[in-house]
């Protein structure tokens, strides 16, 4: 991964971590749902594509992602200047890295219990 | 980010993994505290009881209950005085606290005799209140007593009351938080779905994790009211136990304190559906979003930016002119569980405060990824600290104040330290605009306090001036700022009243035209 695209999803990782709260639900498989839910409705905005919004569900991810699209508009100016499959690659860099801080390397031992 | 070893606690090596300090370049994935666990013998724990957890966080912030202990009277002590969960009914809930009184005869002769006659009583004593919760305590539940089997029994013989029961004897769980989840989940199961409410507007949520300190509830009903949504029941501050037996027929949980709370909201997804939505109701921004992210899940966003516009252009001056004589303060912000992460980031970024330290005292693991998260580089985190170490690190951090409970505040009071009370607050509300003005307010009076500047002095050694006057709060405040920053027109003191609670009791609403009658106008 080049040092840019590196840099870059720090940048977005750092306003999640900071302002956000719908990554760090109690369970692995709960914190899988959210970040996928709502950071590929964020791409989708990003991306000017078609959201769905079947399920109430749905609607709460988009929620979320709404603000985090606006946000990353509004703090991120070199977003502007990025093509929609330079969007979708840099989007899915994120994802992985807050798939591995929040699930896969999270030192959270309560992430696997199978209740809630 | 390293582990943190205490000086104190060499002699407990397990505590080393419960505290780490934040480092450059690392991550959440580098080192966590351990948390949620039993507490290590030979460290004294602050924490409270999972006893405590459900009834005195959970449970008696319903506010049309008689709240009744089954066991020894000192259990049911957390009433006036140490809880600040307020009421629109004149307080019931915390004017009245009910306890069978066991003995040590009912110990060994059986408590259940005793319970039915105080359950009955209770009720003949309050005719008006015809609902109640039960709590057990660690005695009667070792000897067994089947407070379900007299609940029922009462419940036949006097059929307008409704009785629920909650089974979390102190030692039910680590800390008060293993309570937390034993009446989330006993709420849901015997009483949620046993009411069907009058629904009034196309906009229906649930308030989950709200506990109306001082009034923080009603501050934030009244945004909702403002935007023309109905708060089906509030989980639990200021909330009725009817209406939150119809908490399955909202259309949105939104989700404040998800420590305490969001068991029940987890278990309303999974069983009828009503999504999730975690909100900061505390800091300008975090909670305008928040309200921003309501109003745009029913499509109303437009009367949350109003509120948000208002507010702002009404408390920001007073916000900022703390915030010029808060700058570069240093915090310990050492609460129980949630306040952690809701305060770490917004008191820096609104108020200038540096958290220097971060604890919870009963907070699991991903209440610590949230807060770790949010502070700044170089803050200590600790999970579930005794009092040696919480001076040790006030010794080496040296912050100006810490914001914690009645406990850690006196101990922190006697090196010095001033302290709120982040529990129950000092003078709150603190929630909402104004509130969080009312919190810069109450951290200013700590931090420039005169009688802290007097009591710094030692009179069996430090000489004592007696050629000086008393400095006000303003004179030590005011100091060292630029004089374009002290008399700065813009920016103004807390000008709003001593009790800005009443006055929201009192408010009108707009009527919002509901979708339904509208179709059927057209």
């Amino acid at each position: 991964m080049s040092d840019l695209k590196t840099e870059r999803i720090e940048q977005m990782l750092d306003y999640i971590m900071k302002k956000c709260l719908w990554q760090f639900h109690s369970r692995a498989w709960d914190r899988r749902d959210q970040n996928q839910g709502i950071l590929s409705k964020t791409t989708q905005l990003l991306c000017d594509e078609h959201v769905a919004l079947e399920t109430p569900a749905d609607r709460c991810y988009w929620v979320d992602a709404v603000c985090l699209a606006e946000a990353f508009r509004e703090r991120l100016p070199w977003l502007a200047g990025m093509s929609v499959p330079e969007i979708k690659d840099l989007m899915q860099g994120l994802h992985e890295r807050l798939d591995y801080l929040t699930i896969d390397g999270s030192l959270n031992e309560e992430l696997t219990d199978q209740m809630y | 980010m390293p582990y943190h070893e205490f000086e104190c606690s060499t002699c407990i090596p397990e505590r080393k993994k419960h505290a780490v300090v934040k480092g450059p370049g690392e991550t959440l994935a580098d080192a966590l505290p351990l948390g949620y666990l039993n507490t290590i013998p030979g460290t004294i724990s602050e924490r409270g009881c999972a006893y405590c957890g459900a009834k005195h966080v959970i449970g008696t912030p319903m506010k049309d209950v008689i709240h009744i202990s089954h066991g020894p009277v000192g259990c049911t002590y957390d009433t006036w005085q140490t809880k600040r969960y307020i009421s629109d009914n004149d307080n019931f809930q915390l004017k009245y606290t009910f306890a069978t009184d066991v003995k040590e005869k009912h110990i060994v002769f059986g408590a259940e005799k005793l319970l039915k006659q105080n359950i009955i009583e209770a009720f003949k004593a309050h005719p008006d209140i015809k609902r109640m919760t039960i709590y057990q305590t660690c005695a009667t539940a070792l000897i067994g007593d089947d407070i379900d089997a007299i609940a029922q029994e009462v419940m036949e013989e006097l059929p307008d009351v409704d009785i629920f029961v909650c089974n979390s004897p102190g030692f039910a769980g680590p800390s008060q938080s293993g309570g937390h989840h034993k009446i989330n989940i006993a709420w849901i199961k015997n009483k949620v779905g046993t009411v069907e409410p009058e629904i009034t507007s196309d906009y229906v949520i649930n308030y989950v994790g709200e506990y109306n300190i001082q009034g923080d509830q009603e501050v934030m009903q009244d945004f909702f009211k403002r935007m023309g949504i109905q708060i089906l029941s509030t989980f639990t501050g200021n909330g009725s136990y009817d209406d939150l037996r119809a908490m399955h027929k909202a259309h949105l949980n939104v989700l404040e304190c998800a420590r305490s709370a969001e068991y029940i909201c987890n278990e309303l997804r999974v069983k009828y559906g009503i999504p999730r939505l975690d909100i900061d109701g505390f800091g300008f921004e975090p909670l305008g979003n928040s309200l921003r992210k309501v109003g745009l899940f029913f499509g109303i966003e437009d009367r949350a930016q109003k509120i948000i516009d208002e507010e702002t252009a009404r408390w920001k001056p007073e916000l900022d002119w703390y915030k010029a004589r808060l700058t570069g303060k240093k915090v310990c912000l050492w609460p129980g569980g949630s306040k952690l992460w809701h305060w770490a980031h917004v008191i820096h970024d609104e108020m200038g405060l540096d958290v220097v330290s971060v604890y919870t005292k009963f907070g699991h693991q991903g209440d610590m990824e949230k807060g770790i998260a949010r502070c700044e580089q170089g803050a200590l985190a600790i999970d579930d600290p005794n009092e040696l170490e919480g001076l040790e690190a006030m010794n080496r951090l040296q912050p100006d104040i810490i914001f914690t409970g009645k406990r850690p505040g006196e101990v922190a009071k006697k090196i010095r330290v001033p302290y709120l009370n982040a529990h129950a607050y000092h003078n709150g509300p603190w929630k909402g605009w104004e509130g969080w003005v009312r919190f810069a307010r109450d951290i200013y009076n700590g931090i420039y306090s005169p009688i802290h500047e007097l009591s710094k002095l030692d009179i069996s050694k430090d000489e004592i001036p007696t050629d000086k006057g008393f400095k006000t709060a303003r004179m030590i405040s005011d100091a060292d700022l630029p004089e374009a920053v002290r008399n700065d027109p813009n920016l103004r003191r807390y000008t709003g009243k001593y009790d800005m609670v009443a006055e929201l009791r009192e408010r009108t609403y707009p009527e919002f035209a509901r979708q339904g009658a509208q179709e059927a106008a057209a």
